[in-house]
């Protein structure tokens, strides 16, 4: 196969396309399980629920428990209405599969996220069918042709949106009180409580924060993929992959390791075989962990002899 | 008379013998109902495949049992479904606990892979089996009670291969599939048809389950300098998300698909991203017979949305169909006669068109080409095996 430096450029785009949505994903992995100390299987639910909900306002007609909808509301007020939601879902979230099993160790919440992951695409199922949705795209061409190549703006939004969201989150972390306490609830939960930090509201913003990450992921991905209700379990599973090489517990890791996954998968995919691209992100995943077991940005634990 | 112990046995005896034998000819029982068993995947990816068949054999046993005589001398369908799911072996542990359930003919799920895990099970059971899977392996399994009511890849792939090499004139042609059973035989069929031209396919790309990028596979048929592209695919969300990358990634050669590209959910999520393609399929709207004119309007009066004929409903509201005209013929559900009746059976009318057995249990035996314009179908031609 030739060198197209066209072709490769193109890939690069899309690589770096659906690993910031990795990326994006893997935040909300590694903000929940800093705070609480466990993995949140329900976040590719986190990925789907808002893109349908978004749709349904979004779309001339949807149908909804068997009868037919018709809001087609302007996708600027769709994307306003679908993030308040979402900030009562992440609340609701953390107070019905979290709160109550806090201080019962991480297996019982853990289950409790699969549990609400099951639920809700049973949930979806039940409200919206089987049949598949398109959320419109946020900008009226599909592609823009620069020469050979075609980059889809979606594409450029994706990555764009992604960056912002990054730089937010570190003014967030790093200039703001509220991070600082996210910060320092994630490092010592008990010493935060001592110095007068409101751990359970802290945990409730992270669950909230999660929740917008994923809303975000969804909202971008639903015009180019698709609504179904197995939209955000494939984006979840790599973004966990993307997490642990990254190194767990990461928030540069999360980014750095879904943008890695990301682009090495869309390459693969071209220059070794798409039939194996899945496969691709596991042997990144098991090849990094082989040389680094802390992830690429983990912090190495040594036990003492 | 006083009620002694004996005499109360006695009299609870007679009351008890009484009731067995004459009761239900004074009442009058029900007529014990012909249990048929199904399996659609009612979750996971392909639920939309499972919603449409279970939708397709509702409206047909809502509209048999409806009739004053039902399927026969008053005996109704009863449904007895269990969920497919999205795997193989989920398939099988349906299928294991379906057969313990009295059932006297199963419609089979419409995923061919999921039809060739089921068969070692499917062996040993003699009843009719009715699928909608299209591999051409499906009825050589030797399953002896198996019909396919569909028309197979052999056909589809030949039609959608001489289609593109002699009516699009394609020199380089390439091909995109699933890496499931349905993609892996149809693009087989393809390549097999393309060697009878003496050509081979200038790219083969396959894509994994749940995959939702294909800009990897799609720069890589553009670089093949592919003039036409054969894309053989079940899921028709994968199809309408593959076609708008396709357009947006600058690929304009002619697209030929199997019958999925011409499935009306795939061609109402695409939308102007199909246009221009060219689908084989099973049915076309507006060429159709009464029986199917009769199925379209009756089934949006049920469910409010139009079917999906070909992958989805028709097939199942024919087997349905089929099953009962048979019942009725020989007025018994035995499973060994019903076989092969089936086996014989010629000139069924049905919603797809009409069915003729072959020896292998095949039942249809052509497809039609047909354009994308505006979310609809429009006949180009009718290709017979």
């Amino acid at each position: 196969m030739h060198f197209d430096p066209v072709a490769n450029l193109q890939l690069l785009v899309s690589g770096l396309a659906i690993g910031s949505i990795y990326a994006l994903v893997a935040l909300g992995f590694v903000l929940i399980y800093n705070a609480v100390g466990v993995v949140n299987f329900a976040q590719g639910e986190f990925v789907m629920f808002p893109a349908y909900i978004a749709a349904t306002f979004a779309l001339p007609a949807v149908a909804v428990f068997g009868g037919v909808v018709h809001w087609q509301l302007p996708l600027i007020a769709v994307y306003l209405l679908v993030i308040v939601l979402m900030v009562g879902f992440g609340l609701l979230f953390n107070r019905i599969a979290y709160y109550p099993l806090r201080d019962r160790g991480w297996l019982p919440v853990v289950i409790s996220t699969i549990g609400v992951s099951i639920f809700l695409r049973n949930l979806v199922q039940l409200t919206w069918g089987s049949q598949p949705l398109v959320l419109p795209p946020l900008f009226p061409v599909d592609t823009i042709a620069v020469g050979a190549l075609h980059i889809r703006p979606q594409d450029l939004a994706i990555i764009g949106v992604t960056a912002l969201l990054i730089a937010f989150q570190y003014v967030l972390f790093e200039r703001t009180t509220l991070g600082k306490q996210m910060r320092a609830t994630a490092q010592d939960r008990t010493t935060a409580r001592l110095i007068g930090i409101r751990v359970g509201r802290i945990v409730a913003i992270t669950f909230v924060y999660s929740a917008l990450l994923g809303t975000v992921s969804g909202l971008l991905v639903a015009p180019l993929f698709t609504v179904t209700k197995e939209m955000g379990a494939l984006i979840a599973l790599k973004a966990f992959a993307a997490s642990i090489v990254g190194g767990f517990g990461s928030i540069p890791g999360a980014i750095i390791g879904g943008l890695t996954i990301g682009v090495i998968e869309t390459f693969g995919g071209f220059y070794v075989s798409s039939a194996y691209v899945d496969a691709i992100a596991f042997v990144i995943l098991i090849g990094v962990l082989l040389v680094r077991p802390s992830g690429l940005f983990g912090e190495r634990v040594a036990e003492k002899a | 008379m006083t009620l002694d112990r004996k005499n109360f046995l006695v009299g609870t005896g007679v009351a008890a013998a009484g009731a067995a034998i004459g009761f239900p000819a004074i009442v009058g029982a029900a007529p014990e109902p012909i249990r048929l068993g199904t399996i659609p995947c009612l979750t996971g990816s392909n639920a939309l495949l499972g919603s449409q068949e279970h939708d397709g054999i509702q409206l047909a046993v809502e509209q048999i049992n409806a009739r004053p005589e039902k399927v026969y001398d008053g005996r109704p369908f009863e449904v007895v479904e269990e969920d497919a799911t999205n795997d193989n072996q989920s398939a099988v542990s349906a299928l294991n606990k379906l057969l313990g359930e009295n059932i006297v003919a199963v419609i089979c799920p419409v995923l061919s892979t999921q039809v060739q895990a089921m068969a070692p099970v499917m062996k040993s059971h003699d009843i009719p089996w009715m699928t909608g899977g299209t591999a051409v392996k499906n009825t050589q399994l030797g399953v002896g009670g198996m019909f396919r009511l569909r028309a197979s890849d052999g056909i589809t792939a030949a039609a959608m291969t001489n289609f593109a090499v002699k009516e699009k004139h394609a020199k380089k042609v390439a091909i995109l599939h699933a890496s499931d059973a349905f993609g892996t035989g149809g693009a087989d069929q393809i390549v097999q048809n393309l060697k009878k031209m003496n050509m081979d396919p200038v790219a083969n790309e396959q894509y994994p389950k749940d995959a939702k990028d294909f800009t990897a596979e799609i720069l890589k048929i553009k670089q093949s300098g592919a003039d036409a592209l054969l894309m053989y695919i079940q899921n028709p969300s994968d199809t309408a998300i593959i076609l708008q990358q396709l357009r947006s990634l600058g690929f304009t050669p002619p697209i030929v698909g199997s019958p999925s590209l011409g499935n009306q959910t795939a061609m109402e999520t695409a939308k102007k991203n199909a246009n221009g393609a060219y689908a084989a399929v099973d049915f076309i709207v507006g060429f159709n017979s009464n029986v199917a004119t009769h199925f379209l309007t009756s089934f949006y009066q049920r469910f409010h949305h139009n079917p999906d004929v070909g992958s989805g409903s028709g097939w199942v509201f024919d087997s349905v169909n089929m099953l009962a005209a048979v019942y009725r013929k020989q007025k018994s559900t035995d499973p060994k006669r019903t076989i092969a009746s089936l086996k014989s059976l010629k000139g069924f009318e049905g919603v797809l068109g009409r069915f003729d057995a072959d020896a292998e249990g095949n039942m249809v035996h052509s497809v039609s080409i047909g354009r994308i314009e505006d979310e609809k179908l429009h006949l180009v031609k009718t290709v017979s095996a």
